[in-house]
């Protein structure tokens, strides 16, 4: 399918024109809850540019990294051994399925109780509920892994070591990366929640603060930046992902193509 | 036989080991006061199940969270198929509609705050605002999956272009319409406890807030303990109905064992 001219011409007008009439339809807006888009701009480059970009956005971002890194190495480790070692597997599951019920905003309180208000609490609470849907997407990965293959990986006499690492993660690794981005939307959220609850450093709770204290613009300011940043962090992925799916993503094209 | 039973027997002591795990580094008070006991824990749900105000909570978390997913269901398809039907209308939402998806309902959460409130509407807004955008996708997913063929075929037996949307192109989006629901039933329950817990929305998110600012560590692990069985309800109930709802599709019928 070929994208006509015509169609890029709608596809870049539209939200330029969207972006016109809210700039426009705002310019005079005296309604406290919807301020001029001009003013919104103002204040969201006084505030992150950058004046609060280190304290708060390279804080929030740090903890959103961090905790992304430790949930996915954590999560992709813990499924391996879940769906290699049976026992464990069936000593997990209930426990697992039950951990993965709870909405992981929800564990926020319990880690606040638990290990206070700090940096610790919220990168902990990013790691810890980001980590179920890698590592469930990984114990289906790898029990996904045809028959065939460890056939054949038997009949060339490979250790267990090559086994794990040159058969069963490579063809795992399109499931994994479907887990590493539904986590990197869970630590995004939970990133955002933790700031909002009783924290007062971050991008979220500068948000919250300034909806509570009725600085609007501040708000809207605040709303933009975590927009932009949500995208932003799913295009990078996206990126990361093609780069080590090629294979896999090339092999698809050829295969929907014969 | 045998061998049959093993999983459920190690399944057993993977929950009664983590329940006393749990109850030792309780007793040894490893952290205070903040780790209650299981035993209190439970007893403390026990109280909680018998009272009105907890079954009032867990009333309108279900509630919200179900009408907010019938609302982005019904405005969820008809703007898909309206997108999916016609090119232009597709490039125009494109750019709006790829930014938006990334971003969690909880970054627009201030907002629906300061402008409605801590009010069900509110939470209904955010719900909505999570759920409609994977409806959405999905749908034009499916109307652009429709075989063409059929398509025709339709066409040539003289069907309008209205019978053609509501008899072929519909039910041939149903499957992907299905995950779209199956994916968004369970999110629709966890925003609605977020909303409760951050904007102070009602429902079981806004207990867990106060039972977690009064201290009161035994309730909040008790309700988080709720929310996680309710989360496994949510998901089983929507596999179902899923499978009720499209069992006539290929993707979903079951071959009758010989």
């Amino acid at each position: 399918m070929r994208i006509t001219m015509r169609n890029w011409v709608i596809g870049v007008a539209a939200p330029v024109l969207l972006l016109v009439a809210w700039w426009f339809l705002s310019a005079d807006s005296t309604d406290p809850f919807f301020p001029p888009l001009q003013t919104i701009l103002v204040r969201f480059q006084e505030l992150w540019l950058f004046e609060h970009f280190q304290s708060d956005v390279l804080l929030s971002l740090g903890n959103l990294f961090l905790g992304f890194v430790i949930a996915a190495a954590a999560g992709i480790a813990l499924g391996f051994i879940t769906a290699l070692v049976a026992p464990v597997r069936w000593m997990l599951d209930p426990l697992i399925h039950f951990l993965r019920g709870i909405p992981p905003v929800a564990l926020v309180p319990i880690f606040i109780s638990l290990i206070g208000f700090g940096t610790q609490m919220r990168v902990t609470s990013i790691a810890l509920a980001a980590l179920f849907p890698t590592m469930i997407a990984t114990v289906d990965g790898i029990r996904s892994v045809s028959n065939d293959l460890l056939d054949v990986s038997r009949v060339y006499r490979l250790t267990r070591k090559e086994r794990v690492l040159k058969v069963l993660l490579p063809a795992a690794t399109p499931q994994i990366f479907s887990g590493l981005q539904v986590s990197l939307q869970v630590a995004f959220i939970v990133m955002i929640a933790s700031e909002m609850l009783g924290s007062s450093q971050g991008i979220g709770a500068m948000t919250l603060l300034a909806q509570q204290s009725f600085m609007t613009a501040d708000m809207w300011a605040g709303i933009l930046l975590l927009g932009v940043i949500g995208f932003l962090v799913n295009i990078l992925f996206s990126l990361l992902r093609r780069r080590v799916l090629s294979w896999y993503i090339g092999s698809r094209r050829l295969a929907r193509a014969s | 036989m045998k061998a049959s039973v093993r999983p459920y027997a190690f399944s057993i002591v993977g929950v009664a080991g983590a329940l006393v795990i749990w109850q030792l580094l309780a007793e040894a008070k490893v952290a205070g006061t903040a780790l209650p006991p299981a035993t209190t824990v439970f007893a403390t749900l026990a109280t909680i199940l018998g009272t009105g105000t907890f079954w009032s909570s867990l009333g309108a978390t279900i509630g919200i969270a179900l009408l907010a997913l019938a609302l982005s269901a019904v405005a969820g398809v008809a703007i898909g198929l309206l997108v999916g039907s016609f090119e232009s209308v597709k490039y125009a939402t494109l750019a709006v509609l790829e930014f938006l998806k990334p971003v969690p309902p909880i970054v627009i959460l201030p907002l629906a705050v300061l402008v409605l409130g801590p009010t069900a509407e509110m939470s209904l807004l955010l719900v909505v605002f999570g759920c409609l955008l994977p409806i959405v996708m999905q749908t034009v997913d499916g109307v652009q999956g429709t075989d063409p063929v059929a398509r025709d075929t339709a066409r040539s037996y003289g069907m309008g272009e209205g019978e053609i949307l509501a008899r072929v192109v519909l039910p041939s989006a149903m499957p992907y319409i299905g995950t779209a629901m199956r994916v968004a039933a369970p999110a629709a329950l966890v925003v609605t406890v977020v909303a409760g817990l951050l904007g102070g929305g009602p429902g079981l998110g806004q207990n867990i807030y106060q039972a977690q600012a009064a201290g009161d560590y035994a309730g909040l692990y008790g309700l988080v303990i709720v929310l996680g069985v309710l989360g496994l309800l949510f998901q089983g109930a929507t596999r179902l109905a899923e499978r009720r709802v499209l069992h006539w599709h290929e993707s979903y019928r079951e071959v009758e064992p010989r």
